[in-house]
């Protein structure tokens, strides 16, 4: 099963300098990305998989680390978020 | 009837009181306009008083109901159109009017995405504004007292006007200990210092990120709709790009201006 995942509908973000915060409007909650995170932030405003992601990351920063590094980095990010209720399962 | 119209940033408030009891506080805290000053008010107040009990607690429940907006404390009740354009503001005593007026114009400012309100003093040094916030207790009087003769702008709320190109600081009428100046100029902000007291000074450039979230809390607002909620957000980063943020540790005495300036 390619499980897809999409950003809450009531998430503000910003971008400042290579960090990105995150405003829950509804939660009232801040989570602050790094680059590579707000990087996947802004991807995820489209139903994205993991592979999509861990794809993605790795072209863009052509990660010298091992793909298994770069896949688990990744779904620890998505578990996070999904914890912090910024993320959904996309239907 | 008092009839007060008063100038607040760019904004003429048409104030009416139903009693002369707090008559005195209105005249010290907020410039008169007189007739010829006064075109369209942007916003009518009506104040009545006998709401109520003493101050409790600074918790404001919020509800938006049939295009009227309720802010509630127990000292208070704020009854404001969804437009910003009249409110009546039931209050108990002169602390809650205080109170209740900063609420209004928070969200006021914040309705017509011009800038916010946020808890600071702030003064005036070579025509530029430096601001120093923290919350209760974190130093905002002190350090306000200590940078006299220097013009203080505010020692309790700073109103603080946002644009893309510019962020510029008005004398706030919103005060804790210092009488206000009544100024109708604006000064550009030129810093924000999160204040600590330490036993000696520094100041240590932080980052936007983490400068945006440590404002986010100094901020007054009580929030009623999501959307207002990310209007704040935006304002705010578009203030911590264009003003540099500092933590500022400062011992109490007024040496810590030879950092700033």
């Amino acid at each position: 099963m390619n499980v897809k995942y999409v950003q809450r509908d009531q998430c503000e973000a910003t971008q400042l300098e290579d960090e990105w915060v995150i405003l829950d409007t509804h939660l009232y909650t801040i989570t602050k990305l790094n680059e590579v995170g707000g990087f996947c932030w802004s991807l995820l405003t489209q139903p994205r998989s993991l592979d999509m992601l861990v794809q993605a990351v790795t072209d863009k920063y052509n990660a010298k680390s091992s793909i298994e590094t770069v896949q688990q980095d990744v779904e620890n990010f998505l578990s996070d978020l999904i914890s912090y209720g910024l993320l959904e399962h996309a239907s | 009837m008092l009839n007060f119209p008063t100038k607040i940033g760019d904004f003429i408030f048409e104030i009416q009181c139903t009693t002369n009891v707090f008559k005195e506080f209105l005249c010290t805290h907020f410039i008169t306009l007189t007739k010829a000053q006064v075109q369209k008010p942007d916003i009518t107040i009506v104040i009545k008083n006998n709401y109520g009990v003493p101050f409790v607690n600074y918790d404001v429940s919020t509800k938006s109901v049939d295009c009227k907006i309720f802010y509630k404390r127990a000292d208070y009740l704020i009854e404001v159109n969804n437009l910003f354009q009249h409110a009546v503001i039931s209050v108990h005593n002169e602390l809650a009017l205080k109170h209740a007026l900063m609420n209004l114009f928070s969200a006021f400012l914040v309705h017509h995405n011009w800038g916010l309100l946020i808890h600071s003093s702030c003064a005036v040094e070579l025509r530029v504004a430096h601001l120093f916030a923290g919350q209760s207790g974190a130093g905002k009087s002190t350090i306000a007292r200590l940078s006299e003769p220097r013009k203080l702008l505010s020692d309790e709320a700073s109103i603080i006007k946002i644009t893309e190109d510019a962020v510029i600081v008005y004398d706030s009428p919103f005060r804790s200990e210092l009488k206000p100046l009544h100024l109708q100029y604006a000064y550009p902000l030129k810093s924000i210092q999160f204040l600590n007291q330490a036993l000696q000074n520094e100041r240590v450039l932080i980052n936007k990120a983490d400068s945006l979230i440590q404002l986010i809390d100094k901020v007054f607002y009580w929030p009623y709709h999501s959307e207002e909620t990310a209007r704040i957000i935006q304002l705010l980063n578009l203030l911590v790009k264009q003003v540099p943020i500092y933590k500022l540790h400062f011992e109490k005495n007024n040496r810590f201006w030879e950092l700033i300036s």
